[in-house]
């Protein structure tokens, strides 16, 4: 054999795109053989594909290096686990493991940390609908409450009477930091006035302890100075609710929304660019503390951050099953998994590798997940070189929201894996069988197929 | 022998600053070797061979720094390289935030920095003219419907509409408003800068910031004719006294390193700010033109030389821009498309 | 396989560079596909270039086959072969 075999190519050369970069990278096909030192093939061999997998290594490195650049910079600080990014067991347990308390926004998720052995004063619990009977639990067992609406502060009261405990809350903000869009429809807006409605209103009542701030902007904020914005006024509204109705903020909680090294749709820089480093943020939301806070008075400083952390420490495993020229020239790959398992492939460009050399120059080609839908694309502007049958994707970052938004449509849901700081690989959740889906189905007994 | 790269060599109907940097430099006296960096195969400065000895196709900015870097490391490693000149928006955050290593690896450059770069954002404009004593045309920040409406009949109209970092458009109704507020969201997300229109003289000051709150000299032009794109066609030097002071002071304020233009209207007695680009503009090869060669300054300022600083150019001296012709083989155009460079 | 006269005329270098002087239009081409349109040039048929892909470059047969069928399908698609 003379020489190595690629599969034939032609392109036609578009003038105004004609960037040797664009359709012949030598760095088009980034690889990637294994996984902290784990082959990908052994992984799949072992779990099938497509396969989740989780680094325990990264996971806990991103968290010490997140919690160290707030920690280093103000002496009171907690991180609540934001439980939506990711809520599979084993993941929070590292969290908790590394100190992590629990910031959850359903009922269902606070079952899901109580189970994780995590007590109720150790919990943050959000959102905008809290049906009361999860608040009636909540309050018995001293949950903090970051309240969204007038009629939950009725609830609240309601339940202190039930309960005969007086329920400690906060109230959750929102206001412009110069940051769009604005996510004006939780909590209570700062500028009209009607956050400070809802401090008089809960004073009024005098059945709420009022002991915190909170307040969540929105995802993916790449601007570290709204972040200043944010914690200057909750400070200022802080010493204002303590000096006019007598209540210690004792907490504030400045939300999440922190991005990682993701690419976003729409954001031309790469992520390394884009993406400004955790330590700006904690820069400026300490600073803003520090500056604004009264001699001797550090209330605790609560971090709900989910993306930041886990993002990155996650790759799905999918694999090259068909192949179709579209009738515009590019090249389709019809993949195990798409926007079923791949949530966020709405709004990000993952990073794309491929588990073995593949030789040949890089042409445009699409992405298709196994789906029967036209909206299934995972990626539609991926650049790999011409990919035989089987070929193995790994793609990432995808540690976050993924897992929690996946859907059960028409396939099983894959199985998720986590490598350990030792290297060995544990299943951390099964793939699915049809058990998982019928389980709680019901036929009435006229409907049952008659054998 | 000193070998500097220049990008943007796009000489196209919206043209690149690069071939008036190469033309500045190669009058630079010093004895130079251009290599031209391009995005596109048939980006024109590729087939100058008098101004770029070489060229070479680069990944696009947006492909990761990495990439970028190696392809900027396979130039020197290859034909040597000892400056970059960037001219190009998309190239400057990536290369601002590598400057460092690229110092290390002995390319030298001469960019401002990160928070300088910044100011460009026109949502910073009032803040920048405020401390330095200019006004900014009566400006609203929108994003939504709402917002806008009411953005106009604060202002009433004309308006502009303008996105955070480019593209400004005329309106002079809330359908005209409605509609570029909708395109420019589109294309460049939100928010959206709505400003009144002020009546005035338009004009630039091209200039090179030492870094330490004094200048290489600065040249300022009236804009007599721009293209259908908005692009300077020809213009005329002026020395206006308030203009020049303003930028002087904009340069002192922020300590601005590198080549910089500064847009304003003048009206009467009033500068209004309008846009800062952090970078040379296409037409700086004016600036060798009447004796300021800036292109050639900022080459000699990132080899740590000895600048020039004196900058007394004639006003009415006249920059007439043109187009003309080449012929090339298409020998070079296979190279650049197979190799990646000629 | 029916070719007709494009192919004759197209000027393709040793590279894998490609100019139709009819048209104006400029390709490139990787080393197999340099092969395939050589041998179709030449007048060869589908079973000589599957040979050809697996003899030079050690390819599979059915891989070779599913990828000079997809290769054809590029050429028709540019009109540099005609028929199907």
């Amino acid at each position: 054999m003379a020489r190595r075999y690629e599969k034939p190519v032609i392109h036609r050369l578009h003038m105004g795109h004609t960037n040797k970069f664009g359709f012949a990278s030598p760095y088009g096909a980034k690889v990637r053989k294994s996984i902290d030192g784990v082959p990908i093939e052994e992984l799949v061999s072992r779990f099938g594909s497509p396969l989740f997998v989780f680094s325990e290594r990264r996971l806990r490195q991103k968290f010490r290096e997140v919690k160290n650049a707030f920690t280093l910079r103000y002496p009171h600080v907690e991180f609540s686990w934001s439980y939506k990014t990711n809520y599979l067991d084993a993941i929070v347990a590292i969290l908790h493991s590394e100190g992590a308390t629990a910031e959850v926004v359903s009922e269902f998720e606070y079952e899901k940390a109580r189970r994780m052995g995590i007590p109720g004063p150790k919990i943050i619990y959000n959102g905008p609908y809290k049906p009361i009977d999860s608040l009636r639990v909540a309050v018995s067992e001293g949950a903090r409450i970051n309240i969204d609406t007038f009629e939950e502060i009725a609830d609240l009261e309601r339940v202190a009477d039930e309960v005969g405990k007086r329920p400690k809350v906060a109230i959750r903000v929102n206001m412009d930091t110069g940051i769009y869009p604005r996510w004006s429809r939780f909590g209570f807006n700062y500028e009209s006035g009607q956050a400070w409605d809802a401090v008089k209103r809960i004073a009024l009542g005098g059945k709420l302890d009022l002991i915190g701030l909170h307040c969540h902007m929105g995802t993916f904020i790449l601007k570290p100075e709204a972040y200043e914005i944010e914690t200057r006024k909750l400070v200022e509204l802080a010493y204002r609710i303590e000096d006019e109705f007598g209540f210690k903020i004792e907490y504030i909680d400045v939300g999440g929304g922190f991005p990682s090294r993701n690419r976003l749709k729409g954001i031309y820089l790469p992520p390394e660019v884009a993406v400004p480093p955790i330590e700006e943020y904690a820069e400026r939301i300490t600073t803003a503390l520090l500056n604004n806070l009264r001699p001797g008075d550090y209330p605790l400083l609560i971090l709900e951050s989910g993306r930041a952390i886990v993002d990155e420490a996650g790759f799905l495993i999918t694999t090259v099953h068909a192949t179709k020229r579209l009738p515009d020239g590019r090249r389709g790959y019809v993949l195990d998994a798409g926007v079923n398992v791949l949530f966020t492939a709405f709004w990000y460009h993952f990073n794309v590798e491929v588990d073995r050399e593949v030789s040949g120059a890089a042409e445009p080609c699409v992405l298709y997940g196994p789906l029967c839908m036209n909206i299934d694309v995972v990626e539609d502007r991926a650049h790999l070189p011409p990919l035989p049958r089987g070929t193995r994707l790994i793609l990432s970052p995808v540690g976050a929201y993924n897992v929690t938004q996946w859907m059960q449509f028409i396939r099983y849901r894959p199985a998720v894996v986590l490598i350990g700081e030792n290297g060995e690989v544990d299943l951390i959740r099964e793939a699915e069988d049809i058990s998982d889906i019928v389980s709680r189905e019901r036929v009435p007994e006229r409907l049952k197929p008659k054998s | 022998m000193i070998r500097v790269a220049v990008s943007g060599i796009n000489a196209v109907d919206n043209p690149g600053p690069g071939v008036g940097i190469a033309k500045g430099i190669r009058e630079s006296g010093l004895e130079v070797e251009i290599y031209g960096l391009a995005y596109d195969s048939m980006d024109p400065g590729i087939y100058m061979k008098w101004l770029f000895s070489r060229s070479f196709i680069m990944p696009y900015p947006s492909e990761g720094e990495e990439v970028f870097l190696q392809r900027l490391l396979y130039i020197k490693h290859n034909y040597g390289l000892d400056v970059l000149v960037s001219a190009l928006d998309a190239e400057l955050p990536l290369l601002i935030k590598a400057a460092d290593r690229l110092q290390t690896y002995g390319i030298r450059t001469f960019l401002p920095t990160y928070e300088q770069f910044k100011l460009r954002a026109k949502d910073r404009l009032p803040e920048v003219a405020e401390r330095i004593g200019v006004k900014v045309p009566e400006t609203r920040v929108v994003s939504s419907y709402e917002e806008l409406v009411k953005a106009t009949n604060d202002l009433g109209f004309p308006v502009m509409v303008k996105g955070i970092f480019y593209k400004a458009k005329k309106a002079y109704n809330v359908g005209e408003a409605t509609a570029h507020f909708n395109e420019i969201v589109s294309e460049w997300g939100y928010p959206v800068i709505v400003q009144k229109v002020v009546q005035g003289e338009e004009m630039n000051v091209v200039g090179l910031g030492d870094g330490e709150g004094g200048h290489y000299g600065l040249v300022a032009i009236k804009k007599l004719w721009i293209t259908s794109l908005g692009k300077i066609w020809t213009g005329v030097t002026v020395h206006n006294e308030n203009l020049l002071k303003a930028t002087e002071r904009f340069v002192g304020e922020f300590k601005w390193r590198g080549g910089f233009e500064f847009e304003c209207i003048v009206s009467g007695e009033d500068i209004y700010l309008i846009e800062i680009n952090p970078r040379f503009p296409a037409w700086v090869y004016f600036s060798a033109g009447v004796g300021v060669n800036l292109p050639a300054r900022l080459l000699k300022a990132a080899l740590g030389l000895d600048v020039e600083r004196d900058w007394d150019y004639e006003a009415g001296k006249l920059y007439v821009r043109y187009t003309d012709d080449l012929v090339a083989d298409m020998a070079m155009f296979q190279s650049i498309v197979l190799k990646g460079e000629v | 396989m029916k070719t007709g006269g494009k192919l004759m005329k197209l000027a393709i270098s040793d590279e894998g560079f490609i100019f139709d002087p009819e048209t104006g239009n400029s390709y490139t081409t990787n080393p197999t596909g340099l092969l395939i349109l050589r041998m179709l040039k030449e007048g060869k048929g589908e079973e000589e270039i599957v040979k050809a892909l697996t003899e030079e470059f050690g390819a599979e047969e059915e891989e070779a086959r599913r990828d000079l069928y997809d290769f054809l399908e590029q050429l028709r698609a540019y009109g540099l072969v005609e028929g199907v």
